[in-house]
């Protein structure tokens, strides 16, 4: 084993007072010194009843208005076109980081209004691209400006949680690099120079979130539920800790009983605290819920 | 006197798919698997993967398979109007072993007799059998789906035709208060970090030469958890339990146990090409007492 840093070890953990076995949140042992070093962050929670038919599919005129709500609060803006025109420029060349995975994609429609939404601020149609796995290859990631991020959120198998940090996680080469301690890394990608300050919105869909996986696959919809929601920030770790507070919030109501998420997104409160990436604390994070609060779940 | 040239040059070409067919289980086992079940009837073309290309057909969990040494994955869907689609992944995991590894890699669920240890919960069975991890996944469950998944499992079953040995390391675990559903046969760091996270580096030197087997155990009010491993030799045996020492217990006493943070008992120990290590225990007692047991099956 090559002579490096302290080894971390569960006993760390276990000194810093964590449940991290358990799958808390809490008591990254690095955790303090990023709270004192950041400021807070904004997140919006829009949600409605209505945004997903009984049949399960996506009405995008609803998804749309809700995207538009959550801008305007998030940008504290007087209208969403405002708030667009804050987001991206008309010289920008941007890049939509999308989410193909089959079973639970990122909803066309929401792909559709952040497109419409992109052009009538200004930025030209061949200076956009919408993308997934491709965008190691796209030209218009590769001279991208700035970069909007989306993705539904669901449980994973290396990384507890599929998140916005791990959306990007096709950026590098070799993927499965970051698969060590439940992808603790993830949020070095965000660090990297072609990456790095890119980001303008991030969007964590919460239409019909995956709460527990099984199989080789990973998906039932035996653990999926209508929660009619969409989590909007400029800052990923506080969007990814927020959505990771109503699926475990899921998860302790299904089984009846406390179930952590396995693994613990460890990579969420590292991407705060090794990396500074953002903010995964509660307490740095301004929490603003929009529309229906019907099992609300935070 | 064309059909004669053609067979010529084609029949090497014959001989050789037919020969790969045969050599290769899965594909020989693919071949034989029913096309239909219930009324589910199979839907396009089998499809083939392999260590390299799983990750296009499984995102996220692949690496899952390939820490257990696979070999192969046939993937095919059964399908029936008005039903939901029935997902049968055979992996060829190259041995009992290994098959028996990813099995444990999930265990929850509820046992039913197909295959060796089947597993069912809604939406998903899962088995092993000699050398195959087996799984059926249905899309949405319905009784009759349900009904459905588990006939392909038992025919899936019953067409591997022998039952396959237990990893020979299971036997060294002492069987007084032994959780036989939290058994976990693993090799890479990863997949112990998954079960039971015990550092960011390797400390263990684990790799595919070796083989490692974590389980719980309760006895009375006391409960532990243990971890076996069986490297390929000596020299990476001692390395591994210094690294132990150096990094996780650098305050054990001198019977080799130390109390850690959350008030329970841990300890290692290093016999020949074999380390054990009580990972937690409730008492310092136990764990004594689970490095006596131990000592009895120690070497090999």
């Amino acid at each position: 084993m090559a002579e490096k840093r302290h080894v971390i070890t569960r006993r760390d953990f276990l000194r810093a007072g964590s449940c991290m076995a358990v799958g808390s949140m809490i008591g990254w042992p690095h955790l303090e010194r990023a709270a004192l070093a950041a400021g807070s962050s904004r997140v919006v929670l829009v949600r409605h009843d209505g945004v997903v038919d009984p049949e399960g599919q996506v009405r995008p005129a609803i998804l749309a208005a809700m995207l538009d709500a959550a801008v305007v609060a998030l940008f504290q803006a007087n209208d969403a076109a405002e708030a667009w025109r804050n987001i991206v420029k008309p010289g920008d060349t941007v890049g939509i980081k999308t989410n193909f995975w089959g079973p639970l994609p990122t909803p066309p429609a929401l792909e559709d209004a952040v497109q419409k939404r992109v052009t009538a601020a200004g930025v030209r149609p061949q200076n956009m691209a919408v993308d997934d796995r491709g965008i190691r290859s796209n030209p218009v990631f590769e001279r991208a400006t700035a970069l909007i991020n989306m993705r539904p959120m669901r449980t994973h198998h290396w990384s507890g949680l599929g998140t916005l940090l791990k959306n990007y996680i096709v950026f590098v080469p070799s993927p499965w690099a970051y698969h060590g301690n439940a992808c603790e890394s993830l949020g070095s990608i965000w660090n990297k120079p072609e990456i790095k300050g890119k980001t303008r919105l991030n969007v964590l869909v919460m239409l019909t979130p995956l709460f527990h996986g099984i199989g080789p696959h990973h998906f039932s919809k035996s653990y999926v539920w209508t929660y009619g929601g969409l989590i909007v920030s400029a800052d990923p770790v506080a969007a990814d800790a927020t959505g990771a507070r109503i699926i475990q919030a899921k998860r302790n109501l299904f089984f009846g009983e406390e179930r952590p998420i396995s693994p613990p997104p460890r990579h969420i409160e590292a991407a705060d605290a090794t990396y500074g990436v953002g903010n995964s604390r509660p307490e740095r994070i301004e929490l603003v819920k929009l529309g229906w609060d019907q099992d609300l779940l935070i | 006197m064309r059909l004669a040239c053609l067979l010529t040059l084609l029949g090497p070409l014959i001989f050789m798919t037919a020969e790969t067919s045969r050599a290769d289980p899965l594909r020989q086992l693919g071949g034989s698997l029913p096309r239909r079940v219930n009324g589910w009837a199979v839907e396009g073309r089998d499809r083939f993967f392999d260590d390299k290309t799983i990750f296009d057909y499984i995102d996220g969990s692949g690496e899952v398979y390939r820490a257990y040494n696979l070999r192969g994955c046939l993937s095919r869907t059964y399908s029936k109007e008005g039903g939901p689609a029935i997902v049968l992944d055979v992996f060829d995991m190259g041995s009992a072993a290994d098959a028996f590894g990813v099995f444990t890699h999930d265990t929850d669920g509820e046992v039913i007799p197909i295959g060796q240890d089947g597993r069912w919960r809604p939406g998903w069975l899962n088995f092993w059998k000699d050398r195959f991890f087996v799984s059926v996944t249905v899309q949405e469950e319905n009784a009759p789906a349900f009904g459905a998944a588990l006939e392909l499992g038992r025919q899936v079953a019953a067409r591997i035709p022998k039952e396959g040995p237990r990893p020979e390391l299971l036997a060294h675990l002492p069987p007084k208060g032994l959780q036989t559903g939290t058994i976990r046969f693993l090799h890479h760091p990863v997949v112990l970090n998954y079960h039971f996270y015990l550092s960011d580096e390797n400390i263990l030197e684990l790799s595919f030469r070796t083989d490692a087997v974590l389980a719980t155990y309760q006895r009375g009010s006391g409960s532990a958890r243990l971890l076996l491993v069986q490297y390929p030799d000596a020299n990476t045996a001692r390395r591994a339990a210094e690294n132990v020492r150096r990094h996780y217990l650098p305050d054990a006493d001198a019977d080799g146990l130390a109390r850690l943070e959350n008030g329970k008992w841990a300890a290692a120990r290093l016999k020949d090409r074999r380390l054990v290590m009580v990972l937690e225990a409730s008492s310092r007692e136990s764990a004594a007492n689970f490095l006596r047991e131990l000592k009895l099956t120690e070497g090999g």
